[in-house]
């Protein structure tokens, strides 16, 4: 070993010296508790949307399809959970092409003279054209929501799947009549999904200038279709992040990528005076736990409480499983929930890991066509406030 | 006596059909195009077979890897025989030694996991055993099977080259084939498999309710220093060390740790400084989430849930390992005029510049023609898959078809080869420490420390400067 200082070694030892240092440094400081001096103090913004006496859901369908088999079936025969929505064939766009060989032009060109005037025709071509119809069901749910001065008002989130199935529900819980005399004020559709929106024409039907609220990130399908189901009425699409409906309710849109091609999803929150947070979601794509806490960092509620949830969490909607829902079960705990009204792609797997772990999940009447007393089925309802 | 593939890479000598950058361009453009073409046939939900499902077509692509792997690390590419390998048109050998490989991967997917393990030993290896249980259905008990084999490949693929890279083969190297390829094989599926229980056998035992606490530790013990029970904790640490050991092995050409004499403190030091930079890397990418999107939350979905962040650290180093292949195998691992650690040096940032490009430029385009869907974290969307395709063909590319047809491959002389390892052991002695050396990496790592934290304070912006995914 040379003892004389050499200016061209040194820096061939510096520049190894240099990897040594931010290899250590990674490696020593990236997961140590001191990294945690770097993350900004989050300060909640508190913002005020108001406050509502009460919240009654109604759950017109929670039945989004009726057999997991069927519906997976298709998705592992069309090549997967990745695969466009629009492509499989499922009504109401069918081309008779058969599984994953569908397109949305295709389908709503055979279609679209009976939107939505003549549903019962047009599920007459689409039984023909399509795959799977029986398996259809959808998504809906009334919200009613009680104002401070005790008015009430109603609201429509989603619109289901199956023309024939969500026209049966919107007849058994009467919602075809309300539509009809104008009590509904709007349809808020969650996000693009087959099984909450693609019943479209059946609210159109009843009322066909309702106003719509879509979230951003709808797809060029998505937004045709709106179009060709024959909505006369506003079509408002909400940007990402909060936007107020009515003083105590408002929507939050989260720019989420989501299976079978669909991005973003928004939900609903509920301010319930003296009680605290509602919050009432479609599919919840982003996750309840997101929801929460972006209800914490977004806004201010009453008694600084999340009250309750209605809704379908989107955990395992095909009674799939996933250590990260594990996770999900053990930290819902943090959160305190009064009240958990749950169904459709919260799955019942997830559903009754919630109640052994003790949460105070509402439970149903497991009634027309809903599979299970763990969660709130079809026809069930579920009161805040 | 019959060399088969022995030393088949380092004694090739490939000779550029064009000046400059032409070669590695074209060839560059001719590796998309076929990556391009397969994907569609393959992978894409929109093509063919539909293989992204997304775990059978992930399984599919990581074992394809390890299978290049062994033909060539550990078989050295036996039963093929020298004279076949080097008079063969490239076609040929791609076409023959791609099926050959294609041939181990169903043989041993379909029959040692799906069959021998599925039917006789865990059930979570075989489809049709998860379907006789109430509640899973056809599709997902396909997805959970594919995704406990993918794991074994993870842990395959870091492990298999780690034995031929870091242990040089030791102490079989002298072994002729096939004895030395079998004993490589039985060494590393031996550890891998000790791997994979300790790491995603907890993960699979509580993907059924309730939790299979008789026969997996339930929860996993690093729930708590993970923040999440989800066995992509691993997948974190394992896919760092899988991208470390192909980083050490070319645009690294394995400094420092071919400065130490010794062979086996160079072999122990590589194996678990592959190991200890993994480590590193894993932990930085992580802190790199926090940094960028903020704390995660436990039970949360998406960008903000620890296990997918998890997933992500993984995903991120792949990135990093497409552009130092692409470096090493397409443009003469360049720069080469400079002392060894300054190349290495310029290697890095190079590769490091290429694997920020290719993310930004993943997330922003890949939607458009890769047929997944836009944003980071769609749970069923892993750009592994895209980027292990596309290393897959760049190995068929190089290791089996010397690069063709921008470049012609010819055999070294025995005198080019020893001209070579000459060359290789002046350069070595040259870069032997002396004081100044360790002056300048006392010097050295102190700066380093001060860039890790000029990183860290300057990455948000960085960020935030950047609308990946508008």
């Amino acid at each position: 070993m040379t003892t004389s200082f050499d200016r061209r070694t040194f820096l061939k030892g510096a520049t190894t010296g240099v990897g040594l240092g931010v290899i250590g440094a990674m490696g020593l400081y990236s997961y140590s508790p001191l990294r945690k001096a770097h993350f900004p103090e989050v300060e909640r913004k508190m913002t005020e949307i108001g406050t509502i006496k009460s919240l009654k859901v109604i759950n017109i369908s929670e039945t989004s399809w009726f057999d997991n088999g069927i519906l997976t079936g298709d998705i592992k025969h069309a090549g997967g959970l990745l695969v466009d929505q629009y492509l499989y064939n499922w009504p109401p766009f069918g081309n008779g092409k058969g599984l994953g060989k569908g397109s949305y032009e295709e389908g709503i060109a055979k279609i679209k003279q009976y939107l939505p005037h003549d549903l019962e025709k047009a599920w007459e071509i689409i039984e023909k054209e399509c795959i799977n119809v029986d398996n259809a069901g959808g998504f809906a749910a009334l919200l009613e929501i009680e104002e401070m001065d005790g008015n009430k008002r109603k609201f429509l989130l989603d619109t289901g799947w199956s023309y024939k199935w969500m026209d049966e529900c919107f007849k058994r819980e009467g919602i075809d009549t309300m539509l009809r005399n104008g009590e509904i004020e709007a349809l808020i559709i969650s996000h693009e999904h087959f099984d909450h929106y693609w019943g479209l024409p059946v609210t159109l039907k009843y009322a066909p200038d309702i106003p719509i609220y879509i979230p951003e990130g709808f797809y060029k399908e998505g937004l045709q279709y709106i179009k060709d189901s024959g909505h006369t009425g506003q079509l408002t699409e909400l940007k990402n992040g909060l936007n107020k409906i009515i003083p105590g309710v408002a929507t939050y849109v989260f720019p989420v990528p989501i299976i079978c091609r669909v991005f973003g999803e928004q939900s609903i929150y509920c301010n319930i005076k003296d009680k605290g947070l509602v919050s009432v979601t479609g599919c919840c794509h982003q996750g309840i736990i997101q929801f929460a806490e972006t209800a914490y960092n977004e806004l201010k509620y009453e008694k600084d409480n999340f009250y309750g949830i209605y809704g379908g969490l989107h955990i395992s909607p095909f009674d799939d499983w996933d250590p990260k829902y594990d996770d999900l079960v053990i930290s819902l705990a943090n959160y305190d929930f009064d009240m958990i009204g749950c169904n459709h792609c919260t799955g019942l797997v997830c559903a009754n890991k919630f109640i052994d772990a003790g949460y105070p999940v509402i439970q149903g009447t497991a009634q027309h066509r809903s599979k299970d007393t763990a969660y709130l089925g079809n026809g069930d309802t579920i009161t805040f406030g | 006596m019959e060399r088969y593939g022995a030393g088949y890479l380092e004694e090739r000598k490939l000779i550029a059909r064009a000046p400059g950058l032409i070669p590695g361009l074209v060839s560059l453009v001719l590796v998309l195009a076929v990556f391009y073409a397969t994907w569609w046939i393959f992978q894409d939900p929109r093509g063919y077979f539909r293989m992204y499902t997304p775990y059978v077509g992930y399984m599919y692509c990581r074992w394809w890897l390890v299978m290049m792997i062994w033909m060539v690390y550990l078989f050295d590419l036996y039963p093929f025989k020298r004279v076949w390998l080097e008079k063969s048109h490239p076609i040929t050998k791609g076409i023959v030694l791609t099926s050959v490989s294609v041939v181990i991967l169903l043989i041993l997917i379909k029959g040692f996991f799906e069959f021998l393990l599925g039917n006789f030993g865990l059930a979570y290896f075989n489809p049709a055993q998860l379907e006789k249980l109430p509640g899973i259905t056809s599709f997902f008990a396909i997805e959970y099977a594919c995704l406990a084999i993918l794991m074994f490949a993870a842990i395959s693929s870091w492990l298999s080259p780690a034995w031929v890279i870091a242990f040089e083969k030791a102490p079989w190297a002298n072994l002729k084939q096939p004895v030395l390829g079998f004993t490589l094989l039985a060494v590393t599926f031996f550890l891998s498999t000790i791997v994979y229980f300790v790491t995603m056998h907890s993960h699979m035992g509580i993907l059924y309710q309730p939790w299979q606490y008789f026969t997996s530790i339930a929860p996993p013990y690093w729930e708590n220093f993970a923040d999440t029970v989800s066995g992509n904790f691993h997948i974190a640490w394992i896919m760092c060390c899988t991208v470390v050991i192909w980083l050490v092995e070319t645009i690294w050409q394995r400094y420092p740790f071919n400065l130490i004499k010794n062979d086996n403190l160079r072999r122990i030091s590589l194996f678990i400084g592959i190991i200890a930079i993994a480590l590193a890397i894993n932990f930085f990418l992580y802190f790199a989430q926090e940094l960028t999107w903020g704390e995660a939350i436990r039970g949360t979905r998406r960008e903000h849930s620890p296990d997918w962040r998890w997933l992500h650290v993984g995903e991120m180093a792949i990135f990093w390992l497409v552009p130092a292949l692409v470096l090493s195998f397409y443009f003469n691992n360049w720069p080469n005029k400079f002392s060894m650690p300054v190349n290495v040096a310029v290697r890095t940032i190079i590769t490091l510049v290429g694997a920020v490009v290719l993310y930004i430029v993943y997330y922003k385009t890949s939607h458009l023609f890769l047929g997944t869907q836009k944003g980071f974290s769609h749970p069923q969307q892993f750009p592994m898959i895209p980027m292990i395709w596309l290393v897959n063909i760049m190995l068929v590319h190089h290791w089996f078809m010397d690069n063709w047809p921008m470049w012609k491959m010819v055999p070294k002389t025995s005198d080019e080869i020893a001209a070579e390892h000459a060359h290789e052991a002046e350069v070595l002695e040259d870069e032997r420490p002396t004081r100044s050396y360790g002056w300048g990496i006392g010097a050295g790592v102190v700066a380093g420390v001060a860039v890790f934290f000029v990183v860290v304070a300057i990455l948000p912006s960085m960020y935030a400067a950047i609308d990946i995914i508008s």
